[in-house]
């Protein structure tokens, strides 16, 4: 899988499914946390092995806190960014 | 240990001792051989050496000749070079049984004797043997044993000429020692294909007439796998013995329901402690009366903040390059246990804790709920490290053929749903096998 922005979502939105906390409206605005979709410690860290699984590396690795699913989808962006 | 051999050698001597998809040694072959070693040991004036041979046929002479002459064997592992290379050094071996062309010149391969070569008249009184551990949590120890002690553990067991053993391990193994002391002992056949793999093992007991079978959980769960993708039915298997790893009592009711004739025992034996005896009930863990057994009692074993200590007269002289152990001596085993009513379960190994934000949880009620699950054919749970919560519970599945990992993913968690928040697995990958050493699941790595 690449890390293009849509497959990113996609990986961001199941696992959201997955847990039942998803919100109505999907976008980079989506906070994670107590005040957003509120994931715990436990299913950050099960996001975090997740996005690794797909994608090779993941933000929370790499030392950042994302707080919204925006900042994630920057991680890789400037990723992609550098790569090319 | 030669002792065993000569006393079948003596009433029966073409009787088979250890049977292959290539030939049959007998209990006079192995006796002839064992002499020979022992010869050869006792004109070369070797009191330590390594067994690298892999065949059994070629293995145990090697022992039963060292047992004859007071000479300490270590069997090794089958290896490559590189790992022989190191054990040689770590053990300090500067001989060796069968060798090979990549470490002769670091330990001398034992030759034929002399024809002037004889052979002491009295057994020494001391009689060494030197097992190395599995290393599943790290670098292989070596284990100081006596064959006096070894030997008196079947001293009560009963001839049984028509019983055909599958050697599952290793005779380097401790556990492999005692299939083969218990063959030996009961004037029995020793099936040992190569690899020990359970595919090799299952073709095996299918085409050499193997009736009794001791092995790992993670073997039988490999084993039935094995059988139901084979799709050849259930062998006639007389006895099932299981030990080396917890466990649990949902692969102890398969096991009956596969095997409806044979008889289960479960054995919990260390390469320190030696065996406890075994246990024959059908329920998981041990019975509570294992615990506070009469002074004079050879093993005794008690409850320590939730680990199994036990005091074994029978059991490991001491470690390779230390001191020897009070054989009178209390020893953390290093299994986590909780006393539910009557009995004593297993809930893992203390090298194997995963800690998940400060909580520590043990893998294995989490292993046998995932291995419950269907479609699973084979599981282990282990720690993965996590930049959050310092480490989440993974588990790698073995799918069987014909489901869909989404499907079994989700009821992986539906089946942990209501274990502590912890507990319940955050990384579950499937794969097409599972880390194992010695047949044992490696659960302390990432």
């Amino acid at each position: 899988m690449t890390n293009s922005t849509t497959d990113v979502e996609n990986v961001i939105r199941e696992y959201l499914t997955m847990v039942e906390k998803v919100p109505e409206t999907f976008d980079g605005d989506v906070k994670l946390f107590a005040d957003g979709v509120g994931l715990d410690s436990l299913e950050t860290a099960e996001l975090s092995a997740i996005l690794e699984d797909h994608f090779g590396n993941d933000p929370y690795s790499a030392g950042d806190t994302p707080e919204t699913v925006g900042e994630i989808l920057r991680f890789y962006s400037v990723q992609g960014a550098e790569a090319s | 240990m030669i002792e065993l051999l000569r006393r079948v050698r003596d009433v029966d001597p073409d009787r088979p001792a250890v049977v292959t998809h290539d030939g049959t040694a007998t209990y006079g072959d192995l006796h002839a051989a064992a002499e020979s070693i022992a010869r050869a040991l006792t004109e070369s004036a070797i009191s330590r050496i390594a067994v690298t041979d892999v065949e059994a046929a070629g293995v145990i002479p090697a022992l039963a000749g060292a047992s004859r002459v007071g000479t300490e064997a270590c069997i090794y592992p089958p290896a490559e070079p590189a790992e022989i290379t190191d054990l040689l050094a770590r053990f300090d071996h500067h001989d060796c049984i069968a060798g090979s062309p990549d470490v002769d010149h670091l330990a001398k391969p034992l030759g034929a004797p002399s024809e002037n070569a004889s052979l002491p008249s009295d057994t020494p009184e001391e009689r060494p043997h030197l097992v190395l551990t599995t290393g599943t949590t790290g670098t292989p120890r070596g284990v100081r044993h006596d064959w006096n002690r070894l030997l008196r553990g079947v001293e009560r067991v009963e001839p049984a000429p028509e019983d055909r053993w599958l050697l599952a391990y290793g005779i380097h193994q401790f556990a492999g020692l005692q299939v083969l002391l218990h063959v030996a002992a009961a004037g029995s056949t020793l099936v040992a294909p190569t690899p020990r793999r359970p595919r090799e093992g299952l073709r095996a007991i299918r085409e050499l007439g193997v009736t009794h079978l001791s092995a790992t959980p993670t073997y039988w769960r490999f084993l039935l796998a094995e059988m139901q993708s084979d799709g050849g039915g259930s062998p006639p298997l007389r006895q099932i013995t299981l030990g080396g790893e917890a466990i649990p009592g949902t692969l102890l009711e398969k096991l009956g329901q596969v095997f409806p004739d044979a008889r289960i025992s479960q054995v919990y034996a260390a390469s320190e402690f030696g065996s406890s005896g075994s246990v024959r009930d059908g329920q998981a863990g041990l019975p509570i009366d294992v615990i506070g057994r009469d002074e004079d009692a050879p093993v005794d074993m008690k409850v320590v903040d939730g680990q199994l200590w036990m005091r074994s007269r029978t059991g490991m002289l001491g470690y390779y390059g230390e001191e020897s152990v009070d054989a009178d001596g209390w020893r953390p085993t290093g299994d986590l246990v909780e006393v539910v009513g009557d009995r004593i379960l297993f809930r893992g190994r203390t090298s194997e804790v995963i800690n998940v934000g400060g909580v520590k949880i043990h893998p294995l009620p989490i292993e046998n709920l995932v291995a419950g699950v269907p479609g699973v054919a084979i599981c282990r749970v282990h720690g993965r490290p996590s930049p959050v919560t310092g480490s989440i519970v993974a588990v790698e599945v073995v799918l069987l053929p014909g489901h869909a990992d989404a499907d079994v993913r989700s009821a992986i968690r539906a089946a942990c749903s209501e274990l502590p928040a912890a507990a319940r697995p955050r990384s579950i990958t499937f794969v097409d096998s599972v880390t194992t050493i010695g047949n044992k699941v490696i659960r302390s790595t990432s």
